[in-house]
């Protein structure tokens, strides 16, 4: 009896476990309330550290697979009308496939890859296939996100709808045409009340507000919101708030484009609550993706009207064509009625679970921030620990202010800052020491957008050499005939994609000469990244050769403006004067020197990842007036139209995983002897061959990461490795101060190197720095300067500076505070977070050097509660038992 | 007992224990965070402010909220605010009824408020070469301005620079004026100090009164599209001989000299964070709460200062705050995230405009700002505009028991009196910033600072180091780190640290093992002390 008693105590402890878990911690793979408890006790424990502990090697920089909740499904799709006698008529059969990689613990704006093949082949390519953008195409697949699943398990309420997809103009959802075209009318999988003149609606709005033409052929197709309102989404002001042409917020549905084999792949951002609250998808409430082929809508029998004709209509554009211009289409095969029923129900539906959203500091903390500046590196990273600092009352405000480095680091000597984010060891102008402490692995990316030539998709490698990135940088590229009179460039390549070592490397793309391909946005402040990156061109026998004006093999030479420019350096200067001559009236009104504003370099790396992102270059010589009367000016050219896409630019590799750009592989090795050159992309395994080079770093010396020792070391190390180290005063901060930035090292160097989305973890983009492995003297280094700031009384043995001490930087320094916890935590991360093993071995290490600062009270409040209820009921039986005890006596 | 009765007994043990663990689950979960309190909310507008927004832009991420912003210029701000294309606008001039090519210049039909975000001075950075070294202690009167913006003045020879550097003569070299060629805030502010100070310079050159966003580019002069361009024609090589006007963080974050303007004291000075605190001292307000221009700017004051600090060309950027209550953009989400947003950025993100190159609101605005916040509770009675008190901000323009000082503007140094006209020029050898050229008189706290452009201490320090040493701050370490108890719109509470994995759930799993036992220990011990009694 006593045993299966305390047996069924334990189930039931591992039923608790594994269900508070989740209720504690993000839980990308939340259970359903419903669900039987027994099962995800299992699942929740079966995947102990052992699984946690194996993250496989050379994996994408830090990202989590999600394998397990990816989604495939294959589908037979036709077009089949009914003909005159009757009779079926197919016109179109095709089994189409469609993938999506993830669909589960999604946060807002997580971009998802949907793919799909077996699909008609597309025709007349749109230049900007979102949103309104799309609707001019024949045979695209319309991907949408909408409210809802496809199960007939659900209440009503919970499926989805036309109505409940999302759609950013009216246009996508609402049509009114004349009779002729009103071909949804003919679909002859529409129900006999959808072939009615005014449909899809009831009651029908108003004439005021929804203002309608009798004699024409109406469809709305409105949108009802979250909170259960209707948009009648009739014009745009009876849209949804969210929808907003224009707006800096582009749209995410997309009428995509199938290459010539049927294949067709893209990137897909979901939005949550917070984005599209009209939407309202979260981890309440759920939604799919549905993803519709357009197919050619199937017609019905009347053959005789004009309708009819429209409706069999199969495309007026051959496939793989492009319709930059938008010119008419054939409606009946393009997207523009995708809720009509033939197209609706050859739908695949995706359905996805959102997480939670991560916990963030309170507006109201008034506690004064501890303010840090400096790098951009850190800036996805800051935003992940933020939290785990804010919201602990024993912890304090941090804040990541983006500054250039080296302005940040003057700030913070001169008192400024309480310390400065910095990624190499700056010039100490002060008296006063300065610690250095690694924070963080992270770098630079060469990030790119590259529509491969006729419309068969995008690129999905890029190889890039230091000597083209030194031909880009430099404006050596003359970018038209304009920068072609500007002497010393006549016989250059016109741009990147025509320089016949760049085709060399990249072959197959395409060849058309354009002004954003000419350059690389880059950075206009002094920066770290400049420097290491102007480095690695130094480093690079043949790019430093270009650079001093040797010309490369096909005859290309350096700018005369930019030669023998000294490399490296951490800003990069506009060096060009040469300003065209020009007939154009524009260019009279305006002169300026052309190949500087083609480069247009920005303020901060953040807004070049957003340009990439857009696909829309910050080359300055699009020339603009109001009126014909008013004067011309320059501004920014347009954006580029998707399928032509070819634009390049220097991004954190933070951002570069957060927005999912694509990043060039840079060469590290040249060809030589019979070995072919090698390129590397910024994986985590690279990422570590590099910083296991990173050398001679102490206390108050920054590490050095040789460009050079690179190449010659480690040629699988990638070259935009950067260490970030937090950088602070050792004499002179005020105690608080010392305390906060010791502290926020210590929980940075441990707790903040778990990979992870959640508060406190480290974001992708970053490698995490462990106490072992390639990172050991990284870490044993940062935990030193965390005790040194604390301390505040200078450099140990600063007069012996030419001591080579660097080999053991850890050796004689204290133990770390926290006990030696198995530090498997870093890695253990990378899986979702919901083993509570893990969980406790962290815990051990994030409250153990910050002290032991009692809890607040409310905390304690429910477990003391409880012990005391749980003494009084042992006592109850107890005394009870005494009592008859004595009373029996 | 019946072997029998005894499993039942246990049986509903068992059950009413896995019923109360599954009500204590629901209490967890139900405490983790509100879903979608915020919502995801838009802008787009003015460059002048833009460094400093993007940052608040950024602190604000970590607190949940979710904001873009454009930068395409005041006027384009304005112009997407009237088409409900966004949420919010940044400009620095009020809507002007109708714009330059005649085309209308108002909100349309939408409700709104303005609201002063943040303060500072219109810098004027410029490039000038004295063999190969670049000039950096310019200083200039508002009539050789004017004179080079509209190309009287053409030459960096000109005998009326010269005298304004106390008889330093430059090299003869053209000058080449930098303009915007975007419809601009900057150049909105710039143009209306022209035509209220310079109008015999400026107004034949434009050709009527009044201000434009769209500067008339003519003769030598070039034209960017936005401060950052403008920022790169300047400091690149070709910029020899440019001089443009920008915001004061734009030449602080690219490290480039800006011009010492003579105001009306007599004295050349720079736009710091104090002499625009100075300046701003002089701004009328419009105080008239029924106007629609309520809390706009009327800046002749500023120009004429007469203290020897102030910066003439210091002035407010606004936010475009949509107040109505059917305003076709907005929900309760978005409201409280622009609520919150804003009070953020007029409450603690104050602290850092110094270190940026702006200079902080001063209290009686961040105030009258609270104050214009609310009207989006009014409009939404779901929308939490409680708990904000401006004196708790860190803001280092506050002076305990009177708002309406500007505790900036009392500390700020004196100019140097090699800034004096017929004195100086200071700094003749090339300093490696500008603060080498005003250093602070008596009165001024101590620093080494080497700090961005700012010759004093830079309010990012004075939160953390003046709380617990300057008592004139009012702001005691001790009082900061209370924390509201009351929290905001489901902004996480004690329970919901998911993943932060600290120590309250340890105490979650204690309370959970101690109900476990509470359930079970008196119903075993019940039952072996009934089993002794049985067996006796």
């Amino acid at each position: 009896m006593r045993r299966r008693l305390v047996r069924g105590g334990l189930a039931l402890l591992v039923v608790a476990t594994a269900v508070v878990g989740p209720g504690f911690r993000l839980a990308p793979l939340a259970q359903p309330a419903g669900a039987a408890p027994a099962q995800p006790a299992e699942a929740a424990l079966a995947q102990p550290a052992g699984a946690a502990l194996a993250q496989p090697a050379g994996a994408a920089l830090a990202r989590a697979a999600a394998a397990s909740s990816a989604y495939g499904a294959s589908k037979t799709l036709t077009r089949a009308h009914v003909a005159a006698d009757g009779t079926t008529e197919v016109v179109d059969e095709r089994k189409v496939t469609v993938r999506v990689d993830q669909t589960t613990g999604l946060q807002g704006r997580q971009r998802l890859r949907v793919s799909w093949t077996g699909a008609h082949p597309s025709a007349a390519r749109a230049a900007n296939p979102y949103g309104e953008g799309g609707m001019a195409q024949e045979y695209p697949v319309v991907i949408l996100q909408c409210r809802g699943v496809d199960s007939a398990s659900v209440p009503a309420s919970q499926r989805l709808s036309p109505e409940t997809c999302w759609t950013s103009t009216r246009q996508q959802r609402s049509q009114m045409v004349t009779e002729r075209a009103a071909i949804w009318r003919k679909d002859r999988a529409a129900s006999t009340g959808e072939r009615e003149q005014k449909t899809g609606i009831s009651p029908w709005p108003s004439a005021k507000v929804c203002p309608d033409v009798d004699f024409m052929s109406t469809h709305l197709t409105p949108f009802v919101a979250r909170s259960g309102k209707v948009f009648p989404a009739c014009s745009s002001e009876t849209m949804p708030p969210e929808a907003a042409t224009g707006a800096s917020f582009p749209p995410a549905e997309i009428a995509a484009f199938t290459d010539l084999e049927g294949k067709g792949e893209v990137q897909y951002e979901v939005r949550s609550a917070v984005e599209n609250e009209s939407l309202g998808c979260s981890r309440s409430v759920r939604c799919s993706i549905v993803v519709i082929p357009i197919m050619g809508i199937s017609c019905g029998r009347d053959a005789a009207t004009p309708a009819d004709e429209e409706c069999r209509k199969p495309g007026q554009w051959t496939a793989g064509s492009s319709n930059s211009a938008s010119l008419g289409v054939d409606a009946a095969v393009s997207p523009s009625y995708w809720w009509s029923e033939s197209n609706w129900k050859g739908r695949f539906s995706v359905p996805l679970s959102f997480g939670l959203p991560p916990d963030a500091c309170n507006v109201l903390d008034s506690r004064a921030p501890v303010a840090f500046y400096g790098s951009e590196l850190l800036s996805q990273a800051a935003l992940q620990w933020a939290p785990a600092y804010c919201l602990r009352k024993d912890r304090f405000k941090f804040q990541h202010n983006r500054m250039a480095d080296d302005v940040a680091f003057t700030l913070m000597q001169g008192g400024g800052a309480a310390a400065a984010f910095v990624s190499r060891g700056h010039a100490d102008e002060g008296a006063t020491p300065v610690g250095y402490a690694p924070v963080a692995v992270t770098g630079f990316a060469v990030s790119y957008v590259v529509d491969k030539p006729g419309n068969t998709g995008e690129a999905l490698r890029l190889r890039l050499n230091a000597r083209l990135l030194a031909k880009l940088l430099t404006q050596s590229y003359p970018a038209s005939y304009s920068g072609r009179q500007r002497p010393g460039l006549e016989k250059n390549p016109l741009s990147l994609n025509t320089d016949p070592e760049f085709i060399a490397l990249n072959p197959g793309l395409d060849k058309q000469a354009r002004e954003a391909t000419a350059t690389v946005l880059s950075l206009s402040e002094s920066s770290d990244v400049i420097r290491t990156l102007t480095a690695y061109i130094a480093a690079d026998r043949d790019a430093a050769a270009f650079v001093k004006g040797k010309a490369d093999r096909w005859g290309m030479k350096v700018n005369p403006a930019y030669r023998a420019i000294g490399l490296p350096r951490a800003e990069w200067p506009l060096k060009d004067t040469f300003v065209p001559r020009s007939e154009l009236e524009c260019r009279k009104e305006n002169p300026a020197p052309y190949l500087s504003q083609v480069a247009a370099p920005v303020s901060s790396l953040r807004k070049i990842a957003e340009a990439v992102l857009d696909a829309w270059p910050n080359v300055q010589t699009r020339c603009e007036r109001a009126t014909m009367s008013d004067p011309w000016k320059l501004g920014r050219i347009e954006r580029q139209g998707v399928g032509n896409r070819f634009m390049i630019g220097i991004v954190t590799l933070g951002d570069a995983e957060r927005f999912g750009l694509r990043t060039a592989e840079l060469q590290t090795q040249r060809a030589s002897g019979g070995r072919p050159a090698r390129f590397v992309a910024p994986t985590s395994t690279a990422l570590k061959a590099a910083v296991r080079e990173a050398d001679g770093g102490t206390l108050g010396k920054a590490f050095t990461l040789d460009p050079t020792t690179l190449r010659a070391e480690a040629p699988r190390a990638y070259p935009g490795t950067m260490i970030v180290y937090a950088a602070a005063r050792l004499e002179g901060l005020a105690k608080k101060q010392a305390g906060d930035v010791a502290q926020f090292i210590e929980v940075a160097t441990r707790r903040g190197q778990r990979v992870g989305t959640g508060n406190g973890d480290l974001p992708p983009g970053y490698l995490p720095i462990t106490r072992t492995g390639a990172t050991a003297d990284l870490y044993a280094s940062a935990q030193e300067a965390a005790d040194a700031i604390r301390a505040q009384k200078g450099l140990p043995g600063s007069a012996d500076e030419g001591d080579d001490k660097s080999d053991t930087p850890a050796a004689d320094s204290p133990a770390p505070s926290a006990p030696a916890a198995p530090l498997a935590v870093p890695t253990a991360a990378a899986t979702p977070p919901t083993k509570s093993s893990a969980v406790a071995t962290t815990r051990a290490v994030t409250t153990a050097p910050t002290g032991d600062t009692p809890a607040p009270l409310a905390g304690i409040a429910l477990p003391l509660l409880l012990g005391l209820a749980m003494v009084l009921g042992v006592a109850a039986p107890a005394a009870k038992q005494l009592v008859q005890r004595r009373s029996r006596r | 007992m019946t072997p029998a009765l005894r499993r039942l007994h246990l049986r509903t043990w068992v059950v009413v224990l896995a019923a109360l663990l599954t009500a204590f689950t629901l209490v967890l979960r139900t405490a983790s965070p509100a879903q979608a309190a915020y919502a995801q909310i838009e802008g787009s507008g003015s460059t002048w402010s833009e460094l400093i927004v993007r940052q608040w832009i950024a602190d604000v991420d970590a607190m949940g909220m979710k904001v873009t912003y454009s930068s395409g210029g005041s006027s384009q701000g304005r112009k997407n605010f009237a088409q409900n294309v966004t949420d919010f606008g940044i400009s620095e001039i009020p809507y002007q009824g109708v714009d330059e090519y005649g085309a209308a210049d108002t909100a349309g039909k939408r409700a709104f408020a303005y609201l002063p975000i943040v303060a500072g001075g219109t810098a004027f950075t410029y490039q000038v070469r004295v063999g190969g070294k670049l000039v950096k202690n310019l200083r200039l009167s508002g009539d050789t301005i004017a004179k080079i913006f509209t190309n009287k003045i053409t030459d960096w020879s000109d005998a009326a620079i010269t005298k304004d550097n106390n008889g330093r003569k430059l090299p003869s070299l053209r000058i080449i004026p930098v303009v915007r060629s975007d419809g601009s805030g900057t150049t909105a502010q710039f143009t209306t100090w022209l035509d209220k100070e310079h109008p015999k310079v400026w107004r034949p050159f434009f050709g009527r009164s009044g201000l434009t966003s769209y500067f008339p580019r003519k003769g030598t002069a070039i034209a960017a599209s936005g401060s950052d361009q403008v920022m790169n024609t300047i400091s690149g090589d070709a910029g020899n001989g440019t001089i443009g006007y920008v915001e004061y963080s734009y030449p602080v974050s690219k490290k480039f000299p800006v011009v010492k303007v003579l105001n009306k004291a007599g004295y050349f000075v720079e736009p710091t964070e104090h002499n625009v605190a100075v300046a701003l001292t002089k701004a009328r307000i419009n105080e008239n709460k029924s106007s629609p221009l309520y809390l706009t700017q009327i800046l002749d004051g500023v120009y004429r200062a007469t203290d020897k600090r102030a910066y003439p060309l210091s002035s407010y950027s606004y936010m475009l705050l949509p107040t109505g209550a059917k305003d076709q953009r907005m929900t309760t989400a978005k409201r409280q995230t622009l609520v919150d947003f804003m009070f953020y950025s007029l409450c603690e993100g104050q602290s850092k405009a110094g270190p940026y190159g702006y200079s902080p609101l001063p209290l009686n605005l961040v105030q009258a700002g609270f104050a214009q916040l609310a009207k989006l509770g009014t409009a939404d009675k779901g929308v939490n505009v409680k708990n904000r008190d401006a004196r708790r901000c860190n803001n280092p323009t506050f002076v305990k028991g009177d708002l309406s000082r500007n505790h900036l503007a009392e500390i700020a140094p004196q100019p140097a009196a090699c800034d004096k006209v017929g004195a100086g020029p200071c700094g003749t050898a090339p300093a490696a910033d500008t603060g080498a050229t005003d250093k602070p008189k008596a009165g001024a706290q101590p620093t080494a600072a080497a700090a961005p452009g700012a010759a004093a201490p830079s309010a990012g320090a004075a939160p953390q180091v003046a709380a617990s040493t300057d008592p004139e701050t009012g702001q005691p370490v001790a009082a900061a780190a209370v924390v509201d108890p009351e929290s905001i719109a489901g902004v996480p509470t004690e329970l919901t640290s998911s993943a932060l994995g600290d120590r309250k759930e340890w105490f979650g799993a204690i309370a959970m093992l101690e109900l476990l036992l509470i359930v079970t220990v008196p119903g075993a011990l019940a039952l072996y002390f009934r089993r002794r009694g049985a067996a006796r």
